[in-house]
């Protein structure tokens, strides 16, 4: 009898497949919850999307104190968009710009946005623009607003420090009263002005 | 020509049959094809020789390591892991690219008697004895840990029972939940 190795190949993927597991999974969650959370890892992983995510939504929802039901269909959802967001942006895209992606797409954000973003950021990550896309739309700016406001910074070449103060300040300015669009369009301006390549004086 | 027939096939055989022919026969039979379930016994219990080809042994002996590797690794993870508190304790200074950075959380909680930090890079559990926040005075409680290169979603924690989002840090609104956590980008200082 020959051992075939078919048979060697079938033991490392059940070796890969045992050890893939996330043991804080089998501690927070009831065995049906279980199974079917692993379930929709197993197929994330097939299609090369990132899975420490899923298994954070599902101990997430499990510290929430969330129903078996809601954690498998958080965890499917949030799996659907981390797979458009990855077509979205790419091949090429990182867990970390994935990830923002799918927490963009879930607060309606289109997968054609994503697109443009990526396309307007050239070679720099989009993690911190979708964050802050992603809060503007939380702090209540229209989403057409939200998404023309980044991608302009985008496209001027504004780095995400800039990004992350643009964000703090209409945050301050919606604290204080002021109405979201106008926010974010306001300190969008100042912040394309500081940006913009300082022009030699005519003679 | 009938009856000569039928007089050649009642006449005896010549020469006679010998005393091996019965066990000649019923080997035969026994080399005849057999019903499934017959056959698979017959494999199970029948002693023989078995022929392995040496890249067989090969493939196996590797996975074999391989799984042992993949476990032993995971176990110095944990020791790791677990021991990360004391090393970082004897050796502050000690810090290697990918390390995780030390960020400040500060959240205003004026009434409350215990603030925690929770979020994807605690695996969201409140008890985390590296992310319970210090009450500081005037209703202020912060909390400096580490928090792994990356972007994370995370929340504040109050008196183990109220969710509360970071006021000052961008908002994830959660549908999947109907919550609001808090984002951060970690990146690696350079």
């Amino acid at each position: 009898m020959r051992l075939g190795h078919s048979s060697v190949v079938a033991l490392l993927f059940l070796a890969r497949a045992v050890l893939a597991q996330d043991p804080r999974l089998a501690a927070r969650l009831d065995n049906p919850t279980l199974v079917a959370v692993n379930a929709i890892i197993d197929s994330a992983r097939v299609s090369k999307l990132p899975t420490a995510p899923l298994v954070d939504k599902a101990l997430e929802g499990a510290a929430r104190g969330r129903d078996g039901a809601t954690i498998i269909s958080a965890v499917h959802q949030l799996s659907v968009r981390m797979g458009s967001a990855k077509r979205a942006l790419a091949t090429n895209a990182t867990p970390d710009e994935i990830k923002a992606a799918a927490s963009a797409l879930d607060v309606g954000v289109s997968v054609r946005d994503l697109a443009r973003l990526r396309a307007a950021s050239g070679k720099q990550p989009v993690t911190v623009p979708l964050a802050v896309l992603t809060d503007l739309v939380g702090q209540k700016v229209p989403i057409l607003t939200a998404t023309n406001v980044v991608l302009q910074l985008a496209r001027s070449g504004v780095k995400d420090p800039e990004f992350a103060a643009f964000q703090r300040n209409v945050r301050a300015d919606i604290d204080q009263g002021a109405d979201p669009t106008v926010a974010a369009t306001t300190r969008a301006r100042g912040a394309l002005a500081r940006n913009a390549t300082p022009t030699k004086p005519s003679e | 020509m009938m009856k000569d027939i039928a007089r050649e096939l009642r006449a005896p055989l010549s020469p006679p049959l010998s005393a091996s022919f019965n066990g000649r026969v019923m080997a035969a039979v026994r080399r005849m094809p057999r019903h499934s379930r017959f056959r698979l016994w017959s494999r199970l219990t029948t002693p023989r020789t078995v022929t392995v080809i040496p890249l067989s042994w090969g493939l196996l002996a590797a996975s074999l390591a391989l799984f042992a590797i993949i476990g032993a690794t995971r176990a110095f993870d944990d020791v790791r892991t677990a021991t990360k508190p004391i090393v970082t304790a004897l050796f502050p200074s000690s810090r290697v690219p990918e390390a995780p950075q030390r960020v400040q959380f500060v959240l205003v909680a004026p009434d409350a008697k215990k603030v925690a930090v929770v979020g994807d890079f605690n695996g969201w559990d409140a008890g985390h004895a590296s992310y319970q926040a210090q009450h500081r005075g005037g209703g202020v409680w912060s909390v400096t840990a580490p928090v792994p290169v990356g972007h994370h979603r995370y929340s504040f924690v109050v008196d183990d029972s109220v969710w509360v989002a970071d006021p000052t840090a961008p908002r994830v609104v959660d549908n999947d939940f109907g919550v609001a956590n808090s984002a951060i980008v970690v990146q690696e200082q350079k």
